[in-house]
């Protein structure tokens, strides 16, 4: 049976506990499980990176382990299902940007491949590798609903400055 | 409008294939990329030059498609090079290996200029 996005919350818990409490600096978007649509969170991604001062050469890095987070969620966790949607949350904290993307678990990754994820021959492997290589932090967690969360976050280059927000 | 946003075009300089690739390199790059490198091998080119213009997206699945294609070229026996990526996508192709079947030039001129002396 299909899911209805509508009525069915992404599988992601405690998703805003990253958002500071000023709600001007969270936003969050939910995506069509459909390839091309990781750009637009890609854009806003860049756009809100942007204000808080983070170095064009760090929003590129950014921005393809984002693209690559997304596309797993759509290909392997949502296997492709149109219907579904991709959650994606950026929250920007005084001392960093978090990004987390969680998809509807139809097709939950195995977290142990992710842990191997230098095998890049593993499933996902390309992909997981490269987010690994190109942000600060990242978390790979199993929700609750049975999809996957990944958590990425990339520091703020001068914390306690004066960059934009 | 979010899915397709490639061009591929194929063109001879000299004794190099020039393929062209502006924009969008990712899932929905492979046929396009497969023809332009069946259509260097149709014509026996010894040397292709990929053209990277306004690349802002590439991803995993453009880059093992890229690996693909390259990686059967270097078997062939044909000489492959880079030019046009930005810093970020330079770091990226190294990252993943791709440097060990081609190399990577900042400008069109260069990259013929050390084709032909190949």
């Amino acid at each position: 049976m299909r899911r209805t996005p509508a009525l069915d919350p992404l599988p992601m818990t405690n998703d805003h506990a990253d958002a500071d409490t000023d709600e001007s600096r969270f936003l969050e978007l939910r995506l069509p499980s459909k390839l091309g649509y990781e750009k637009i969170a890609m854009d806003a991604a860049s756009a809100l990176a942007r204000r808080l001062g983070i170095s064009n050469d760090r929003i590129e890095r950014l921005r393809t382990a984002l693209a690559e987070a997304i596309i797993n969620a759509i290909e392997h966790g949502n296997g492709l299902d149109a219907e579904t949607r991709v959650l994606v949350v950026l929250s920007a904290r005084p001392d960093e940007l978090v990004v987390r993307v969680a998809d509807q678990g139809q097709r939950p990754l195995e977290l142990a491949p992710i842990a191997r994820a230098d095998r890049r021959d593993q499933v996902g492997g390309w992909g997981i590798w490269l987010i690994q290589k190109l942000v600060d932090e990242v978390e790979f967690s199993a929700a609750p609903g049975g999809g996957t969360q990944v958590r990425m976050v990339v520091h703020l280059e001068h914390v306690g400055g004066t960059h934009a927000g | 409008m979010l899915d397709d946003e490639l061009r591929v075009t194929v063109r001879d300089s000299g004794p190099v294939k020039v393929i062209d690739l502006e924009g969008d390199v990712t899932t929905f790059a492979l046929d396009k990329v497969r023809n332009a490198f069946a259509e260097a091998a149709r014509d026996d080119a010894r040397s292709i030059l990929l053209y990277f213009r306004q690349n802002d997206y590439i991803n995993s699945r453009g880059i093992a498609i890229l690996i693909e294609q390259v990686h059967q070229a270097s078997k062939a026996g044909r000489t492959v090079a880079i030019c046009g990526l930005s810093d970020h996508f330079q770091n990226i192709f190294r990252m993943v290996g791709l440097t060990q079947y081609l190399n990577i030039y900042q400008t069109e001129a260069e990259a013929l200029a050390a084709l032909t002396q190949h």
